[in-house]
């Protein structure tokens, strides 16, 4: 059975931690989005989706507990829904996608919510108790290694020099900003109400609310100057800058997957079908390049050819590896992330992968084109690459 | 009347200012930091459409230099927290607030009108009663008290710190005739027992005392370079170290300083005080005015008597003025006779004249320098103290003098000099000549545990007054000494508490310290209350004798190396473990070994300036003392039911690992070198051993049980030990560390860890100290250890190979 995607969207992204969603959890984000998403289809009974599939990095802390199940409960008006969390770090948001239609494909569901939701905010990047295993940290000490030393690695390696990974970020920025001001995204975006409460001066409390509508990464003022100016963060020696690697970010995004039979059930036009899904893994140490395999496996399962595609979103981690992943692949830089990447906008790891899903799904839509390609590199040494066919 | 300051308000946010407001929050008061609104605004003010009344324009004056000082170095805060406790305001606003503040300090420009206007507003809001000083260097007070009323004149004074107010000791005080003698006496105790400073009285003349010492001083200098022909930096070389006084000796402190302040003291003496001999002197130099001109005025116009630059390679380096051309150039190797024959007397008294009795070109630059100093502080008692002493004391902790002249003058023989001076055509002033007629060859004279000093007025050498709580260990008689040893001493300070000093280079812990800190313990343990670890050099101590374990290591004796390691850490153990309580007092640098000692005292009473740290990777090494075990008992005994304790464990490790030393006692604590709760801080290092004496007191009062060895240590074993390898790896991988700083890492997180036990779970210190010991001895089987401790011993820096 064919499984076809009839809606999405997704939150703007924030800065983390000291973003606009700072006084927000990922539970009451995601759950915003899923609410949106069924808003638009009052013909479909809720107690009808078979499944609410969450992709999280890090599910611990606000964002542990199954958080999947959390959001069904909150952004549902049932308690008939399951829910589930995945994680494949990066790529969780696309993973949830690609199980959402398997299992259709399968014919063991009809109805499945998936995407992803990451606020990096209130936890650190990896969480809050790591443990290495002792024996493997001494022997492969790169599997644990933070993703910046990877990035360094693939510069390295790949032989990605400072000032490209520097224009590479200043032209994310610029085209985001961009996409932004020509409104590309507003419809898209689902506007979150965030309430703070705090003490004022007199200790008095306070609420403070305000709307979230728009992407807070991207900056218009910045300059080759300012981001050449930047010291490295990860080697002392290195080139992978704060202004040439994603930020860290809070954000949620979510897909409707259908079956052919709810299709019609419900009377809608499909917007678009997971033609392939293929993950691969790779040295750790390097793991930025991941996409290089993933792509080629996802375009051989969709038989397609790399010249179909006529869109990459890329999760452009790091500009060291999204530079390396455009070379060795030879894509077109211009068709590779035309409103920007997460330099700019921002990466809330586990939403990525359905964040930009649903970026591209527009786009595709606006240039009414048909192919298009969600990859991302993912921690310890993974790849991961998704091919969409617009309907 | 009783006296307490909760609430200080400081007028005045220049460089003194700030830092005497920092100060203040040092000490947990709570100050009201005061400058004027600007008159004009910034063109980021303007860009933003600011107003000259919003309140970020208004205090933008005082909010800015507060900033400026907080970021400064040497930090002028304990702790940067402690900037909370100062509030900023202008005076267009906030005067009125000064209502609250029980001491005033006024810090604004050295104008009298300017002076003038501001005590006019501050007599309208202040309360009565609330104490008012100046921190002037050179306006009589006098003249500062005009048109006051009565109760403002009574409780007004200067008090004049010295910058920077948190590091130069000197306080001088400067009453006024109208100056209720109670206040003197409040302050005098404050600044001391608060403060932690060395408080002179000081009579209304002008620059008081140091400064008109220490400017004199400079202008002499100024005067006998051109005479003699001597380069900028020969003249460092010649008055720095050499002569127990700062590395900046002369003419980089004028850098330091900046030349129109000293230029404008000069000038202040020159014109009030007409009737001094020496009124000459303080002309300015053409060569100086040739400075000013060219605003050639040190740091500040960055290029003074020095300029730092940066050559075609970009390597920096520092040139020095040629006093001749008026040209930078590079600086020349410094080359004396005498120097090198003072290079081998290491102790400063004998040093003095060997430098004053030299044969060379520096041995008359010597004589010619003392002479006349000499010559210029006899004359100024009693014009500008009845005391020899207090002069003595404001040069020494104004200028960071070793010795006040009147002591250099003493180790060189009052009698000689004056003979000297005699030949040389150098008047003294004649109550010298009539002191030593009078049977008194020496101005100071140390008799039955007191300092006696001469006293010009009475004719003869009366006692010091010291603080009744003070205790002086250089005053003790030799019969207060119970035992010693070639570097150690325990004396006897009274109500049966002893203390343990000793004196190597650098105060490093050898062989004979370990051994004369048992006797100590033997000898308190069979007949006396307590004991006290203090010594009143310059550093606590700068760790274990490095070179002791690098001829062993070097030698490959491991047997002996164990024997040497396991003897420390008995040492230590036995510090905590022995019957009777024993405090650590420790100050200034505080490092390796001799933290560790700290670390194992029962209560450890700390100078607020301490340095304290366990940096012994900088030699390849992990704590082997006892410091490591210490460091793992301590982090499980922050552990609560609950915490993620691979955090806890992280940040003790990388105090360790990072080898953080504290640049206050304050931080200490921040870092876990100092427990809260039972370790305490004393601002005053002249009060530290008073304090620690009854603290040792205290304990033993209150029934004293020696603590037992631990068994209830945990550790953490697997969980720690993942997180050890990656974090050194990732830093390694990074160019952070070298490869041998990730081999030393892993030796102490494994430590720490308590080995790789599969289980968190409790051990004993015994089991922790075998660890750490073990881990020690490995690192000294390592070559690259080895390159470590001889590039320390050799040439006195860290190696990072």
């Amino acid at each position: 059975m064919n499984a076809y995607i009839i809606g999405g969207y997704r939150t703007a992204v924030g800065k983390a931690p000291r973003g606009f969603y700072k006084f927000i959890r990922p539970d009451e984000l995601g759950a915003k989005v899923i609410q949106r998403l069924v808003a638009d289809f009052p013909q479909l009974d809720s107690n009808r989706i078979d499944d609410i599939i969450v992709g999280n990095a890090t599910p611990e802390a606000e964002q542990g507990l199954n958080i999947g199940r959390m959001i069904s409960l909150m952004g549902l008006d049932t308690v008939k829904v399951p829910g589930m969390t995945v994680n494949r770090y990066c790529s969780s948001g696309l993973e949830t996608i690609a199980i959402a239609a398997a299992k259709i494909h399968a014919g063991i569901s009809d109805c499945i919510i998936a995407g992803g939701v990451e606020t990096m905010s209130p936890i650190p990047f990896g969480g809050w108790r790591i443990v290495p295993h002792p024996k493997v940290a001494q022997e492969h000490p790169d599997w644990y290694w933070n993703m910046g030393l990877t990035a360094e690695a693939v510069a390295r390696e790949f032989n990605v020099a400072r000032d490209d990974q520097d224009a590479f970020a200043l032209e994310s920025h610029k085209r985001a900003v961009a996409a932004i001001e020509g409104g590309k995204f507003k419809d898209e975006i689902v506007p979150i109400e965030v309430t703070e409460i705090f003490l004022d001066k007199n200790e008095k409390r306070q609420e403070r609310k305000y709307t979230v509508d728009t992407d807070e990464g991207p900056r218009k003022d910045t300059n080759p100057e300012a981001l050449a100016k930047l010291k490295p963060v990860f080697d002392a020696k290195g080139s992978v800058t704060a202004g040439n690697s994603s930020q860290t970010s809070d954000g949620a995004a979510f897909v409707m997957v259908v079956s052919e039979r709810m299709l019609k059930e419900l009377n809608v036009q499909p917007i678009a079908r997971l033609m392939s899904y293929h993950v691969s893994g790779l040295e750790p140490r390097i793991m930025g390049v991941g996409p290089i395999y993933a792509i080629p496996g996802a375009l051989e399962r969709a038989g397609l050819k790399q010249s179909d595609i006529h869109l990459f979103e890329l999760n452009e981690a790091f500009a060291s590896q999204s530079l390396a992943v455009v070379r060795e692949l030879g894509l077109d830089p211009s068709l590779v992330n035309v409103n920007g990447g997460a330099i700019a906008l921002g990466h809330p790891l586990g939403c990525t992968g359905a964040k930009l899903t649903v970026q591209m799904m527009n786009e595709l839509k606006r240039r009414n084109q048909k192919y298009g390609v969600v990859t991302m590199c993912v921690g310890t040494g993974q790849g991961a690459a998704g091919v969409f066919e617009m309907l | 009347m009783k006296r307490i300051i909760r609430n200080v308000a400081v007028i005045g946010s220049g460089v003194m200012g700030s830092r005497i407001a920092c100060h203040f929050a040092n000490i947990g008061v709570k100050v009201l930091l005061l400058d004027i609104a600007p008159n004009k605004l910034t063109e980021v003010e303007e860009a933003k459409g600011l107003t000259l009344e919003h309140p970020a324009v208004k205090n933008r004056i005082v909010n800015d230099a507060l900033q400026t000082a907080i970021k400064s170095n040497p930090a002028p805060l304990y702790s940067s927290k402690f900037a909370s406790r100062i509030s900023t305001g202008n005076l267009t606003d906030d005067i009125s607030k000064i209502k609250d503040a029980d001491w005033i300090i006024e810090v604004v420009t050295e104008r009298l009108d300017i002076k003038q206007k501001v005590f006019e507003s501050v007599e309208k809001y202040r309360k009565a009663g609330t104490i008012v000083t100046t921190n002037t260097s050179g306006i009589p007070i006098k003249l500062l008290i005009e048109g006051r009323s009565e109760d403002f004149v009574k409780n007004f004074c200067g008090t004049h710190f010295f910058n920077p107010p948190r590091y130069l000791k000197l306080l001088e005080i400067i009453p006024s005739e109208k100056t209720d003698p109670t206040l003197v006496s409040f302050l005098s105790d404050y600044g001391q027992r608060f403060l932690g400073k060395i408080v002179v009285p000081c009579k209304d003349t002008p620059a008081f005392i140091a400064n008109r010492i220490g400017v004199y001083s400079i202008q002499a200098l100024f005067h006998l370079v051109k005479e003699m022909g001597l380069r900028v930096e020969e003249v460092d070389k010649l008055t720095g170290p050499v002569l127990g006084r700062p590395k900046s000796a002369t003419f980089r402190t004028c850098d330091v300083v900046g030349l129109d302040t000293l230029v404008h003291v000069a000038n202040g003496v020159k014109a009030n005080c007409p009737n001094d001999e020496a009124n000459a002197a303080f002309a300015i130099p053409d060569f100086v005015q040739k400075m000013v001109d060219n605003n050639q005025l040190g740091d500040k116009t960055k290029g003074g008597f020095y300029k730092k630059i940066r050559d075609e390679k970009g390597v920096s380096k520092i040139l020095a003025l040629n006093l001749t051309t008026g040209e930078y150039e590079d600086q020349q190797k410094v080359k004396f006779g005498t120097l090198e024959a003072a290079k081998l007397v290491d102790d400063l008294g004998a040093r003095i004249p060997l430098l004053y009795g030299g044969k060379d070109k520096a041995g008359e630059f010597f004589k010619k320098s003392f002479l006349s100093l000499f010559a210029y502080v006899s004359h100024r008692i009693p014009e500008i103290s009845d005391s020899i002493s207090a002069i003595d004391a404001a040069m020494k902790a104004g200028f960071g003098w070793a010795m006040g002249p009147f002591e250099y003058w003493e180790k060189i023989g009052v009698k000689k000099v004056l003979a000297d001076a005699k030949e040389a055509g150098v008047t003294i002033a004649p109550w010298v000549e009539k002191m030593i007629a009078s049977g008194n060859e020496s101005f100071y004279e140390l008799r039955d545990g007191k300092q006696y000093c001469y006293d010009i007025i009475k004719g003869e050498k009366i006692a010091l007054e010291v603080n009744d709580r003070m205790i002086v260990l250089s005053n003790f008689a030799d019969d207060s000494i119970v035992w010693k040893n070639k570097n150690v001493i325990v004396r006897h300070i009274g109500d049966g508490i002893l203390t343990c000093s000793w004196n190597t280079k650098m105060n490093t812990i050898g062989s004979e310290v370990i051994q004369g800190l048992h006797k100590a313990m033997d000898i308190a343990e069979a007949g006396y209350k307590g004991l006290v670890l203090y010594n009143d050099s310059e550093n606590f101590s700068a760790g274990a004798n490095v070179g002791l374990i690098f001829m062993l290591a070097a030698d490959m004796d491991y047997e002996e190396l164990d024997v040497a390691v396991r003897a420390f850490q008995t040492t230590t153990m036995r510090l905590r473990t022995c019957s009777i309580p024993v405090i650590a007092a420790p100050h200034a640098l505080t490092l390796g070994g001799s933290c560790e000692l700290s670390m194992h005292c029962d209560k450890v009473v700390a100078h607020a300036e301490l340095y304290m740290g366990l940096v012994e990777f900088g030699v390849g090494l992990i704590p082997g003392g006892g410091g490591t075990k210490e460091f793992a008992l301590r982090c499980s005994d922050e552990m609560k039911e609950g915490d993620l304790r691979i955090n806890t464990f992280r940040k003790r490790f990388l105090t360790v690992g990072q080898a953080k030393v504290s640049t206050s006692a304050q931080e200490a604590f921040e870092h876990g070198y100092l427990r809260e709760g039972i370790d305490e801080i004393v601002v005053s290092r002249e009060l530290q051993l008073a304090r620690a004496k009854e603290a040792a007191l205290e304990l033993y009062e209150k029934g004293y049980v020696a603590p037992q060895p631990r068994k209830d240590i945990t550790i953490l074993g697997q969980e720690g030990l993942g997180i050890v390898y990656v974090g050194a790896n990732s830093m390694f991988s990074g160019n952070y560390i070298s490869e041998h700083d990730q081999y030393i890492s892993e030796k102490l997180g494994f430590a720490m860890a308590g080995g790789d036990l599969s289980q968190p779970q409790q051990v004993s210190e015994q089991y922790l100290l075998d660890l750490e010991r073990k881990a020690f001895l490995e690192l000294c089987t390592k070559k690259k250890t080895l390159e470590r401790m001889q590039s320390l011993l050799t040439t006195g820096k860290i190696l990072r190979n």
